[in-house]
């Protein structure tokens, strides 16, 4: 047992594009995940889609803006935003991203990498507590695609994020296409990744397809997820057990049943996995 | 270990941000990445500048759809990044970031002034779709007043409702490039022309709108009473023709569900 959040099975992200399908359609999905930031606004039919998918599925929430790692102060007025999404959506949990938007109160809307410092986790874990006690919920923070790393870290990013986890109670949401970009990027080995952060805290998983250029990739979410990814999803099943998992698609998006498929491969690997484990 | 410290974390963040909003492409910034062999600091950090203006430039594209159609793309990817540099982003949602659009093309596109008001429809299009959900009143909602209270009515509308101005012949434009087809060549109208916004059925829609019929509703919006609208148009025309006219209007704006509320207020004397 993880902690008190339930297991919502196999997921998908929620697209305006098939907004009309999920509602006539109901497919075979357990729940879905919105982008909180997509759903942060007064009225109209978005909202009106996400009340009626509501009621038929799980949510869970998942948004780019908090800027945890930042050093500009925690933006009230976007806070008090979530909550009150959080509020009507009620969701199985709140996630966003380790990672900095912004300062000087401009943002650049992109998912800055930290440098992993043990005072850059200081910095984040105090801000951790205030969110979650704002929020009064334990929230999920994901690790980012990077392409870029500091001189000045001095600690590997699952040693970061382990301090962090184990310094405010928070859990992880590990997306599996994030660790394999950034170690393609930076030459780690990813399995030593999943191997590196702490079991217990991992409540959810994302998978996702990325653009690969050669010497770098990046983390596009348009397209199908690869053989290799599909391979690491397996091995962090292996070393996770049963996680609740989804498939995230922001770009050229294909029809639902295409994205239904391919979340049968995600069940079917950790099914298969989970089986050949007993 | 190093003794790295939150105001050196600030620094970092400071200078990372400057970099990314500069249009150099040379930043001493460049010594706080790791460089290396495989891909070197250089392009790793260009990286983020890249995707930086094209993640804010897919996201005007999408809430100036027809701008764009009507600049084409080389065009409107330059006024794109023009405006990205003349307004860094202060919003932490994506949404609402465009909002300057208008202003930024009549300072910069001057010679095209049918782009600015192009700007201006769409984002007050955009903003329409949506914005908050009010009650939408119709004609049977009204049907219980009494004839000798209409007077004293006065009524709150949807927070969607906005009118546009226009000089060119910009909404025929929009039209014609909104379903693919050539638009009429830019050109200025005799006089200028208002267009209501609002949403119904949760889209956005728009309608030519009167002079007069336009001040009769700006008045009702900043609260005046359905008599005092009678008494304005009368400046106008005969007295019954007036209240013929306001209860027309009326009647229009509340099958377009433009009202969400009625107020009976208290004459005094």
């Amino acid at each position: 047992m993880r902690n008190n959040l339930p297991l919502l099975g196999f997921g998908l992200g929620l697209r305006a594009e098939h907004y009309n399908e999920i509602l006539n359609s109901k497919p075979n999905v357990d729940w879905f995940e919105v982008l909180s930031e997509n759903y942060m606004i007064p009225g109209g039919l978005p909202l009106n889609f996400l009340d009626r998918i509501r009621a038929d599925y799980p949510v869970a929430m998942h948004g780019v803006s908090l800027s945890i790692g930042s050093t500009a102060p925690l933006d009230q007025t976007y806070l008090s935003d979530l909550k009150k999404l959080a509020d009507r959506v009620q969701p199985a949990w709140i996630s966003d991203h380790l990672c900095w938007t912004g300062v000087h109160g401009q943002n650049i809307h992109d998912l800055l990498p930290l440098p992993y410092t043990e005072e850059t986790a200081k910095h984040v874990v105090e801000r951790v507590k205030v969110i979650q006690d704002y929020l009064g919920r334990q929230i999920l923070l994901e690790n980012v695609s990077s392409y870029a790393s500091y001189v000045n870290s001095y600690m590997s990013e699952w040693e970061f994020i382990s301090l962090i986890c184990e310094q405010t109670d928070c859990l992880l949401l590990l997306d599996i296409n994030n660790i394999y970009v950034s170690s393609y990027n930076h030459n780690f080995d990813a399995k030593g990744f999943i191997d590196g952060i702490p079991p217990h805290r991992v409540q959810q998983i994302h998978l996702a397809g990325h653009q690969n250029n050669g010497d770098y990739i990046i983390d596009t979410h348009d397209a199908p997820i690869i053989n290799s990814v599909w391979d690491l999803y397996g091995y962090s099943v292996s070393k996770l057990g049963n996680v609740t998992t989804m498939i995230e698609r922001d770009d050229n998006i294909p029809e639902l049943e295409v994205l239904v498929q391919e979340l049968q491969i995600a069940r079917n690997l950790s099914a298969n996995t989970l089986k050949a484990a007993a | 270990m190093s003794n790295f410290n939150v105001s050196q974390l600030a620094k970092l963040q400071a200078d990372f941000q400057a970099y990314l909003l500069s249009n150099e492409e040379n930043s001493s910034f460049i010594k706080a990445v790791i460089d290396d062999d495989k891909v070197g600091a250089k392009k790793r950090l260009n990286i983020y500048h890249e995707a930086y203006r094209l993640r804010i430039i897919e996201a005007l594209s999408t809430v100036y759809p027809q701008l764009k159609a009507l600049l084409g793309d080389v065009l409107f990817n330059r006024v794109a990044r023009e405006y990205i540099t003349a307004y860094p982003s202060t919003y932490r949602n994506l949404r609402w970031y465009g909002d300057k659009m208008r202003e930024h093309l009549i300072a910069t596109l001057a010679q095209h002034p049918i782009a600015a008001e192009m700007a201006d429809f769409e984002w007050t299009l955009s903003l329409a779709f949506d914005a908050e959900d009010v009650p939408e009143l119709g004609l049977e909602d009204l049907a219980t007043i009494p004839p000798e209270n209409w007077d004293a009515l006065c009524f709150k509308f949807q927070p969607a409702l906005k009118i546009v101005r226009t000089y060119w012949n910009t909404i025929s434009v929009w039209q014609s490039l909104e379903v693919n087809e050539t638009p009429a060549k830019p050109a200025i109208e005799n006089k200028y022309q208002s267009w209501l916004i609002w949403r119904k059925n949760f889209n956005s829609q728009f309608r030519l709108i009167s002079e007069m019929e336009a001040i009769a509703l700006n008045m009702a919006i900043m609260g005046a009473t359905f008599g005092e609208i009678c008494v304005n148009l009368e400046l106008k025309m005969g007295e019954t023709q007036a209240v013929t006219t306001a209860a027309r209007y009326l009647s229009g704006w509340l099958e377009e569900g433009l009202i969400s509320k009625v107020i009976l207020i208290k004459l005094v004397g």
